[in-house]
């Protein structure tokens, strides 16, 4: 399993998915849970783990990756430009996204733009579905998505070099440097990429205009064992990026965009007796820059700068008994172009409970009760339990309440701002069904989720939009994700599926809320020989609607992208890959959002080096 | 069980590879049934402004015969019209599309709808145009955050090509003629405007201001009267002003009546007909003699009682009250026709926030 494999890890087993090979994707073999000591982390819902590996052949924005790799829907206003999710059938703002287990979401739209997220600075990313509001926070509605540095010990000293380079002018490149001894270990990483992005538009005689962009990326990630009980982390990241925003039509104003965000964490992990805790302390901050003409020096803007500190004491009953107890306490700090300076402070204070009940049955309980009044106190919830029915077969079955807290622009926007709003609340339930065989996985998973108080912008009667406790929705579906490898001799074959199938309803108009597709469909395939790799992805996503009214002539296309991509290890150690991309292989002429076409086909290449 | 589920598993990986040469299962788009005749000369234009950065505004066509034809401009010319359309105007044989956020002025033919040329050099951020002599008078925003950069331009209608621009303060909305002058009133673009621009056409040069009160939306003139409705700025502007009704006497700008608004009502639109003039609050229409020009205390009539949800576009013209609903910004929207009385005539369905009514022939 040397080589890329498949392009998801769906990851079985009570845990030790942290401590998956670092090379390639595969399904987890399950773990003894009585030889297992718990760990402070989620048992009873579905985790994927993606390594670097796979990342390397995916394209650098974080809206690519998980497209093909993911249940989760984008919506992107043409390539590389504003990218929001929809996971499980919620709003863009309900998906949290961590930074390190640090939400980075912005704090003046509750949104990520997920192409303002390089992988290329992470070396593991998490996608957990479904809500987990009481371990993440606010946001964690429809599911979270973790980008994780992670370090080894006793390494030496590594380099890491990939570069790539396609059509429209379009490069990455990526280095990462990293140090390490029986104690220490520091990475450091550079990335940078860019396109001109001017791609014809399939089946017309148009161009995307004014669609490049460029962004750097440098993270640094450092470790050290203090000694037999103390581990410090530290770890920053830096984002520099700017985007001119494609016109919708040729003869337009041009408008370009900017993001700086910083991000920087320490985190202390001690372990004395029964007892381990955790302290994180993190700032982060992120400013935006729109500039409604390109030619002139005006720009609106927003800035937030956060304080994040989470303080989590785990205590081992047994090594069958788990009872954690944590505090956060956030402070925000933003101003902007129409917003008044304005701070605020949340805490909230955890506990949790895990019981491995006997070889075959794990329960856990949690709470956390926020205790910020602006909001109204809410106590959020989950509880779950995991159970090995056959030596092939678990069942795994969670609820959950949670919630997301309004955002800068919906509370203190001038003129239209409500500091009045409600936080929305979650209210949820999930069964998964994991099947793992040797050469084979496959999960299954149905959900229901029930949404109120969603925060929506909403006309008034004289046509104002102002933000608004709105709808009730009802979210329910099923979502499978498969993995398969096999071997000949030396012939490898993986393969990977996933597949959501998603109804979300606006409970006052009993309709799909726009933008949310009802089927979406990923798979992907290797083969490798020897030395060649060749890989296959495809994506599938239903049509979506829209207007909120569904009128057909509105509707969004259904469409399908698929990449053919193949690559050669050179070098007496395996150190050097070079590879070819075709990206929308099959030239589909699509549009995520109406009215801004993607690419049709396209070529890249790109070089990895390890020294 | 084992074997089960891994045959299970192939077949489904089986399908999914078939499925990857397959391409994606396009809906038929519905085909927008046009008028038989193939043209459009008598009946009213209903413009659809879509969705600001969707370019999918559009044109529908209410026919005198009572059918409703939508998405006329593409389905005669096979290409969007653009991203928000503001607003429209008719002269000689051709009808002009102004067309804001795409930046250009689409000029087409009046009766048949036909594609005749684009005017996109020296336009930025239009958004009305009025004529005179053959030559076409747009307002336009320039960059909306530079308030220094507004102007109005000059197009001549025979080469479809702007000849000069006549630089007015921030702003620049609507646009009216009256004998050798047009009237400008400056509603403010992004900010928020308070006077009327008059531009003389022989010198193509600003010749005075009027002053009125914030934010000048609707504009009529009648018999040497120009009749100004300012909507007064709204309370979410944080700096909430009376709306007022001007009434100027053009031959003497002293002479001017005001009717002041209560605090926190904020009327739009002015129509004429029949010595009346006409506009909205909270949705519901008012009426006002102009001799008498006192302001009424009760609409004459209310049109959310018939399912109006946001009025976006309003016109009086020939006995009849025309209203456009935008709804929720994000469905298609509903024309909705009265007499003067206020009794429904007729409703349909249209396209994204329609905005305005135009009058071919009618």
């Amino acid at each position: 399993m040397r080589y890329f494999v498949c392009t998801i890890l769906f990851c079985i087993g009570f845990s030790s998915m942290l401590h998956s090979q670092t090379d390639s994707i595969t399904a987890l073999r399950e773990v003894r849970l009585i030889a297992y000591r718990l760990k402070d982390s989620t048992y009873t819902r579905n985790v994927t783990i993606v390594k670097d590996s796979v990342l390397k052949q995916n394209q650098a924005s974080l809206t690519n990756f998980l497209n093909f790799n993911s249940t989760v829907y984008f919506k992107e206003n043409g390539l590389g430009m504003v990218s929001s999710p929809s996971f499980r059938g919620t709003t863009a703002s309900q998906t949290s996204v961590l930074w390190n287990g640090i939400n980075i979401n912005s704090q003046t739209t509750g949104q990520t733009d997920f192409n303002t997220i390089n992988t290329r600075g992470y070396n593991k990313i998490e996608i957990k579905p479904g809500g987990s509001s009481v371990a993440d926070g606010s946001g964690a509605i429809g599911g979270s998505i973790n980008l994780v540095n992670e370090l080894g010990f006793n390494k030496g000293f590594h380099n890491e070099l990939f570069a790539n380079y396609g059509e429209f002018n379009t490069y990455g490149i990526d280095y990462q440097t990293n140090y390490s001894s029986e104690k220490f270990s520091v990475l450091l990483g550079i990335a940078r990429n860019a396109s001109d992005n001017d791609y014809p538009y399939p089946e017309t005689d148009r161009i995307n205009i004014n669609g490049q962009y460029h962004n750097t990326n440098i993270s640094l990630a450092a470790t050290s064992k203090l000694n037999l009980n103390n581990t410090l982390k530290v770890f920053a990241n830096v984002y520099d990026g700017r985007r001119n925003f494609s016109v919708p039509t040729p003869n337009a104003l041009k408008t370009k965009y900017t993001d700086f965000n910083t991000r920087s964490l320490v985190e202390w992990e001690s372990h004395f007796s029964k007892f381990k805790s955790n302290l994180k302390i993190a700032t982060t901050t992120e400013e935006y820059r729109y500039f409604g003409n390109i030619d002139n020096d005006f720009y609106t803007y927003g800035k937030v700068t956060s304080f994040i500190s989470k303080y989590g004491l785990d205590f081992a009953l047994s090594n069958k008994i788990l009872l954690t107890a944590g505090i956060n306490y956030t402070h925000n700090d933003g101003q902007g172009s129409n917003i008044a300076s304005e701070t605020r402070n949340l805490s909230a204070a955890l506990i949790s409970f895990k019981h491995v009940l006997s070889e075959t049955f794990l329960y856990e309980l949690g709470l956390r009760q926020e205790t910020n009044e602006q909001y109204g106190n809410p106590l959020l919830y989950s509880a779950g339990f995991s159970t090995k029915l056959t030596d092939f077969y678990q069942l795994k079955v969670n609820t959950s309440k949670n919630f997301r807290i309004p955002t800068y622009n919906d509370l203190y926007w001038q003129g239209v701002g409500n500091p009045d709003l409600k936080p929305e609340e979650s209210y949820q339930g999930e069964i998964s069904n994991n099947f793992n065989f040797k050469n084979l996985s496959i999960s299954l998973t149905g959900y229901y989720n029930y949404v109120e108080n969603l925060l929506r912008w909403v006309p008034d009667s004289s046509g104002i939009f102002r933000p608004e406790n709105t709808n009730k929705v009802e979210i329910y579906g099923l979502e499978s994700v498969v993995t398969a490898q096999k071997s000949f001799g030396n012939h490898k074959f993986t393969g990977s599926a996933t597949f959501a199938y998603t109804v979300s309803e606006n409970k006052e108009t009993g309709k799909q809320l726009i933008y949310v597709p009802f089927y979406k469909f990923t798979a992907s395939f290797g083969y490798n020989y020897k030395r060649i790799s060749a890989y296959y992805q495809y994506l599938n996503n239903d049509e979506v609607f829209t207007t909120t009214d569904h009128a057909t002539e509105h509707i969004l296309d259904s469409y399908m992208v698929a990449n053919l991509g193949a690559e050669y290890t050179l070098g007496k150690n395996r150190d050097y890959k070079i590879g070819a991309q075709i990206l929308n292989f099959w030239n589909e002429s699509y549009e995520s959002v109406l009215n801004r076409p993607m690419p049709g086909r396209n070529f890249n290449f790109y070089l990895h080096l390890k020294f | 069980m084992k074997k089960y589920f891994y045959k299970l598993a192939s077949l489904l990986m089986l399908v999914l590879i078939t499925m990857t040469s397959c391409t994606s299962d396009d809906r038929d788009d519905p085909i927008s049934v046009q008028p038989p005749s193939g043209d459009y000369t008598d009946g009213i234009f209903i413009l659809n402004e879509g969705g600001f950065g969707y370019s999918n505004a559009s044109v529908s066509f209410f026919e005198n015969t009572g059918e409703v034809y939508n998405s006329i401009y593409s389905e005669v010319n096979g290409m969007g019209l653009g991203d928000t359309a503001q607003s429209m105007g008719f002269y000689g044989e051709n009808a002009y599309l102004v067309v804001n956020n795409s930046a250009t002025i689409e000029v087409v033919n009046r009766y048949t709808f036909e594609f005749i040329a684009t005017v996109s050099d020296m336009i930025i951020n239009p958004r009305y145009i009025e004529f005179s002599d053959n030559k076409g008078y747009i307002t336009n925003w320039g960059d909306p955050n530079d308030v220094n950069d507004d102007y109005v331009a000059v197009l001549n209608l025979d080469t479809n090509l702007i000849e000069a621009t006549i630089p007015v303060a921030e702003g620049p909305e609507k646009i009216l003629l009256d004998n050798g002058k047009l009237y400008v009133t400056h509603k403010g673009g992004y900010g928020y405007g308070n006077t009327i621009s008059v531009i003389d056409l022989a010198s193509q040069s600003v010749l005075n201001t009027i002053t009125v009160a914030d934010v000048p939306d609707g504009i009529v003139i009648d018999n040497g009267f120009l009749y100004v409705m300012c909507s007064g700025k709204a309370s979410w502007t944080g700096d909430e002003t009376l709306a007022k009704l001007f009434k100027i006497n053009l031959s003497n700008t002293n002479e001017t009546i005001v009717l002041n608004f209560s605090a926190e009502q904020h009327p739009s639109y002015l129509e004429f007909e029949n010595g009346m003039l006409y506009y909205t609050l909270d949705n519901e229409v008012y009426t006002i003699d102009h001799n008498n020009f006192q302001l009424s205390e009760t609409p004459s009539f209310s049109p959310p009682a018939d399912g109006v949800e946001i009025l976006y576009g309003f016109e009086v013209h020939e006995g009849a009250i025309y209203i456009a609903d935008a709804k929720d910004y994000t469905s298609n929207g509903e024309a909705f026709i009265y007499n003067l009385n206020g009794d429904l005539q007729n409703q349909f369905s249209v396209q994204i926030i329609p905005n305005a009514f135009y009058f071919n022939n009618l």
